[in-house]
């Protein structure tokens, strides 16, 4: 439990909340996971956008996003606060910092790859050399 | 019994049989996804899903199979949160 993980936090807010206590909720929720040991890598407001379905007999709600960074205890206590207030309609909590390895792992894959392929291996020039060297020497046996 | 098989001379073996899986005639090319398939992209994430909301099958995308599955993943995340919609209109 002592690396680092990374999460992505994103909320809906009921739309009838004023965007000054969506801001005064992000801000207690803020303190929760600085409380808990986390620590917030971005905090985005992502304000009123239309659900895709109806939630509660809602059409729309604010959005906000959270990026923490942490070790999964903050996550939990987080959940529950979020799941006890009224005012949060949906959750969701996605794990990111697996991902973005991996999505690392095959970009370095691939830039080592056209590397190898650009350069090194072969001096330039060598390939046509040997072709020219080849094709006289062949020449001279034939005759 | 097998009498009347000519052992594929005559061309049998053209017509379907019934038998084995349909093979499908892809409708892209092979398509190249980003190492990472952010599931908050809805932009990105609707190109795989026509109107009806459902996932579109790699046959037709062209995804490769593990491709797909991440997609699939990114896309029932942003389900999840309302980004997209579980039955289109």
């Amino acid at each position: 439990m002592a690396d680092k993980r990374v999460y992505e936090v994103m909320y809906i807010v009921t739309p009838e909340t004023a965007e000054d206590d969506v801001t005064k909720l992000n801000e207690t929720l803020q303190g929760v996971i600085e409380k808990e040991g986390g620590s917030i890598v971005k905090l985005e407001n992502m304000g009123r956008r239309k659900l895709a379905y109806e939630i509660k007999r809602k059409t729309e709600g604010h959005y906000v996003l959270f990026e923490i960074e942490g070790s999964g205890k903050e996550i939990a206590e987080l959940e529950r606060r979020m799941r006890v207030n009224d005012a949060i309609i949906r959750y969701i909590t996605v794990r990111v910092d697996e991902d973005r390895k991996t999505a690392e792992k095959i970009r370095s894959k691939r830039e080592n790859r056209r590397t190898a392929r650009n350069s090194g291996f072969r001096p330039a020039g060598t390939v046509e050399d040997e072709m020219l060297a080849g094709a006289a020497e062949s020449g001279v046996e034939k005759e | 019994m097998d009498a009347d098989r000519d052992f594929g001379i005559s061309g049998i073996d053209d017509q379907r049989m019934d038998k084995g899986p349909r093979r499908f005639q892809r409708r892209r090319t092979r398509q190249n996804l980003p190492d990472y398939i952010d599931w908050k992209d809805t932009d990105y994430l609707r190109r795989f899903v026509p109107e009806r909301g459902k996932i579109m099958p790699r046959r037709i995308s062209g995804v490769s199979a593990k491709d797909q599955r991440r997609l699939a993943r990114a896309i029932k995340r942003a389900r999840a949160i309302a980004l997209l919609p579980f039955v289109g209109d």
